[in-house]
């Protein structure tokens, strides 16, 4: 007997069991997923300062996936080093802190080491007054010295000589210290968020006599902060201790703050259920309610992305992917929204790449992010047909697997091209090091999973250093002479409005010309036992990874 | 015996070198570099730059070179620094070594002590009830992988008892009780594969003997069962469970890396899986080589236990 026999509507044995296996899995998807997403609005995405006065004492920790390979910020930007190098360092410039910001979009900048800052009319010349008193940390070999001017002229000579915040640096022309609380940075072009990337939180301030004994800062990490790095145990702990020295008097309130290196995602919600964490980081709304089972009272803050930091990259200096109908076929052939219900459970943004908060108040939808990221998988086949390749074609898709969601987005990815455009992705999973090599390396042919590091926070690294042709963070091979104007000419715009208005046409041409194929990704939530105050988690930095100076400010209410 | 030793080290020789060719080879041939990784998502470090420093870490030099180098620091037992930390590697597995030692001795322990009495008991009660709870626990413990044991076992720990072990090693010479508490979990996880192989081995072995002709003659001449079982049957059953044991030992090492993942301990496996994925040279080559060195000692004794438990055995 023929097994492929249809039946009297025209419906053969196996479709039938498979279009009633996937009805019931879709409804069993939206079901569940409703809930979920129910659940995760029901969380505040900021959570306010306390009122009360804050108390001084007691310990904290958190467990962390990550390791700092070496303490030496020249030569990493690992998340690792500066969940622990943003609490013993400062930076000249900061943003507000949990307990400042009026919510997570407050991008307020603050002094930090610096009391006050002045551009001169072109932009060129920056002029930072030094807070006065700073004192190193009181250990060997600063023995609690005097902070100044010349410092700061060091330490960023230093950057801009070698490692990885180099080109950051190398902009400078040269410095001038008239005193030893003034450093006026004089700059080769203009640029008007000079103090927003000197706040960057991997622009620490590090000191000249460690680096002049032991040739490199791999083993030593001695700042201004909150705290002194009192042990560093690789994959095991690192342990801060209160800096009585502090300038910010009467700060840090916590006397000690243990980052302990979990990297196992099971065994750190554990250790937070448990008592040992006081911060958590969750991805999942299913995750949140399996901890609020064992937990009820903890503080949960929905976390929300202003940015996506991954994406499909194109190799769009060669055919296919040079011509711009192939590159927008492809992006309208892809369900973001489903991805965002289905792997992030509805906890996620669809994906956008500058963060929107520098161009608008609200969070875009899938809609707002124009034509070509919308899902029509009719009109992605005429346009890829237009383009010459109306049967499809075979490409490659390399990636590393950053977080156990991204292969299922991967694999969505596939089907959808497969199932829309008849495009073959031969998809090549492969371990950090080969994925980063590759990648960066830049000679590859299709498709690669693309990323933008998660370190920056202003608006210049997000669209010059990320979107200008020239610049060595032009991963995604972005060669457009418009975009190339538009954020040179953003970098010397001083005017609040019209960099918004800026920012905005580069948004639109990015999206319009479908340069960079962004790609849903999740919200997560920061966790909090009840106890623990003022160390929400602000837009682009989380206060357990790059916005961990927040939590100077935190305090235990027990 | 002595000559049999001797044949045996020197042939270990070999052994060595041919791990040492593969380790160096495999590395090589794998993408990326220490620098890549180092360098992370930065994007900003020019080819100039990777270039000089990779000379400064000596990796532009022919691979040749580098093996001789490499090999010569064995033998002198300088293996030199992490290219990643800039740790003297020496420094590291004096961290690592002891917190590996610790679990697989313990797991080792654990794994003997329940799995003999088990897999005798299992013998001496063949088809009872016993039996068949000795035989679902061993096959259990044969299918379950440790990654999802030890996941469960911290989930459930902390769900159900509200405690895990603490979390942050510490040695034992530190804070022994602390210590034990880290360790107890991640032992009976790794113990418990240990265990489920061994205790298969015991009953299957014991059952053979315990029919044997001198067996007979031992209840035949009236002992008691605990003497016939433990004294006469079990050391003649021992050959085969000593050779499983030994050769789970490698299981256990690859155990250790999942295991000391999920627990947060510091020991071999971490610091070699991590080494691998940053493209360590010098820490990879020298972790394996210690581990090839391992285990080639252990077989080692493992043969020579032999005429301990079997007085018939000559070596030549």
């Amino acid at each position: 007997m023929p097994t492929d026999a249809t039946g009297p509507h025209g419906v053969n044995r196996r479709q039938f069991l498979a279009r009633t296996a996937a009805g019931l899995g879709a409804a069993a998807a939206v079901g569940a997923a409703r809930p979920r997403r129910a659940a995760a609005a029901s969380y505040p995405d900021w959570i306010p300062r306390s009122d009360k006065p804050g108390k001084r004492g007691g310990s904290m920790a958190r467990p962390s996936a990550w390791d700092p390979p070496m303490l030496d910020p020249r030569m990493t930007q690992s998340v690792g080093l500066y969940q622990t190098a943003g609490l013993t360092s400062n930076r000249l410039v900061r943003y507000a802190f949990a307990d400042e910001a009026s919510g997570p979009s407050d991008m307020t900048l603050k002094g930090d080491l610096a009391e006050s800052w002045q551009s001169s009319p072109d932009h060129r010349v920056w002029t930072f007054k030094l807070r006065p008193g700073v004192k190193w940390q009181n250990v060997a070999p600063l023995n609690g010295r005097e902070f100044v001017a010349a410092d700061v002229k060091y330490c960023f000579e230093q950057y801009a000589k070698e490692g990885v915040q180099s080109f950051n640096f190398q902009e400078i022309e040269g410095f001038e210290t008239p005193d030893k609380h003034t450093v006026r940075i004089h700059l080769k072009t203009p640029n008007v968020f000079l103090a927003q990337n000197l706040a960057e939180p991997i622009a620490i301030l590090f000191a000249k006599e460690v680096l002049e004994e032991d040739g490199d800062l791999k083993k030593r990490l001695i700042g201004t902060g909150p705290y002194i790095l009192k042990e560093h145990t690789r994959k095991v702990r690192m342990v801060l201790q209160r800096n009585p020295d502090y300038f910010d008097k009467d700060r840090p309130l916590v006397d000690e703050y243990t980052i302990l290196s979990t990297p196992d995602a099971a065994t750190r919600l554990a250790t937070f259920r448990t008592g040992q964490a006081d911060i958590l980081w969750v991805a999942s709304p299913s995750e949140v309610e399996t901890l609020r089972k064992t937990n009820p009272n903890v503080l949960v803050q929905s976390y929300h992305n202003t940015l996506a930091p991954f994406g499909v990259a194109l190799a769009q200096d060669r055919p296919p992917f040079n011509d711009v109908r192939v590159r927008r076929a492809i992006s309208m052939a892809i369900d973001r929204q489903k991805m965002v219900d289905t792997v992030f459970e509805g906890h996620g943004i669809p994906g956008w790449g500058v963060p929107y908060i520098y161009y608008t108040d609200k969070q875009p939808t899938l809609a707002q992010l124009g034509p070509w990221f919308q899902f029509k998988p009719a009109e992605a086949k005429k346009l890829l047909a237009d383009a010459g390749h109306p049967n499809g074609f075979s490409t490659t898709l390399f990636y590393y697997e950053y977080f156990p969601q991204m292969t299922s987005e991967v694999q969505l990815v596939q089907q959808d091209l497969k199932r829309n455009l008849n495009i073959d992705v031969k998809i090549t999973k492969l371990d950090y090091t080969t994925y980063y090599g590759r990648y960066v390396d830049n000679k590859w042919d299709g498709m690669s999973w693309g990323f933008q590091s998660g370190h920056a926070i202003g608006v210049d690294e997000r669209t010059y250093q990320y979107l200008y042709s020239k610049s060595p963070k032009n991963f995604f091979r972005v060669n457009d002479p418009v975009l190339d104007e538009l954020t040179l000419k953003l970098r010397q715009t001083p005017d609040v409005a019209q960099q918004r208005a800026l920012t905005k046409k580069i948004v639109d041409r990015e999206f319009d010309q479908a340069l960079r194929l962004w790609m849903p990704y999740d919200n997560g939530f920061m966790v909090f036992q009840p106890h623990v105050r003022n160390a929400a988690a602000a837009a682009l930095r989380r206060s357990d990874g790059y916005g961990s100076p927040t939590l100077a400010r935190t305090w235990l209410d027990k | 015996m002595y000559k049999y030793v001797l044949r045996r080290v020197l042939l270990a020789v070999p052994v060595l070198l041919l791990s040492s060719v593969i380790v160096f080879g495999l590395m090589r041939v794998m993408p990326g570099d220490a620098l890549v990784a180092l360098m992370g998502e930065s994007g900003n470090i020019g080819e100039r730059e990777l270039a000089k420093l990779r000379k400064d870490l000596r990796l532009d030099l022919p691979y040749h070179e580098q093996y001789a180098l490499w090999v010569w620091q064995m033998v002198t037992l300088r293996p030199g620094d992490s290219l990643f930390t800039g740790e003297p590697i020496t420094t590291s597995l004096k961290k690592a070594i002891p917190v590996t030692l610790e679990l697989a001795a313990l797991a080792m322990i654990l794994g003997i002590v329940i799995a003999v009495p088990i897999g005798v008991l299992s013998a001496t009660r063949q088809d009872t009830p016993s039996d068949y709870v000795g035989r679902v626990v061993a096959v259990s413990g044969l299918s379950l992988p440790d990654f999802w044991l030890g996941t469960l076992v911290i989930t459930f720990a902390a769900i159900w008892f509200h405690w895990i072990p603490p979390i942050g090693y510490v040695s034992l010479w530190d804070a022994p009780w602390r210590n034990l508490q880290q360790f107890l979990l991640p032992a009976a996880v790794l113990g418990y594969r240990l265990a489920a192989a061994t205790m298969r081995m015991t009953r299957s072995t014991v059952l053979e003997v315990l029919r044997e002709d001198y067996v007979r003659t031992a209840w035949a001449k009236g002992l008691e069962g605990r003497i016939v079982v433990y004294k006469h049957a079990l050391k003649n059953a021992l050959i085969p469970v000593v050779t499983i044991i030994g050769g789970q030992l490698g299981v256990l090492l690859a155990g250790t890396v999942v295991v000391e993942t999920i627990f947060a301990l510091p020991g071999m496996g971490r610091l070699t899986v991590e080494a691998i994925l940053f493209r360590d040279y010098p820490v990879v080559q020298t972790n394996v080589m210690l581990v090839a060195g391992t285990l080639v000692t252990l077989n080692l004794l493992v043969d020579l236990s032999y005429a301990w438990l079997d007085p018939r055995i000559r070596y030549r």
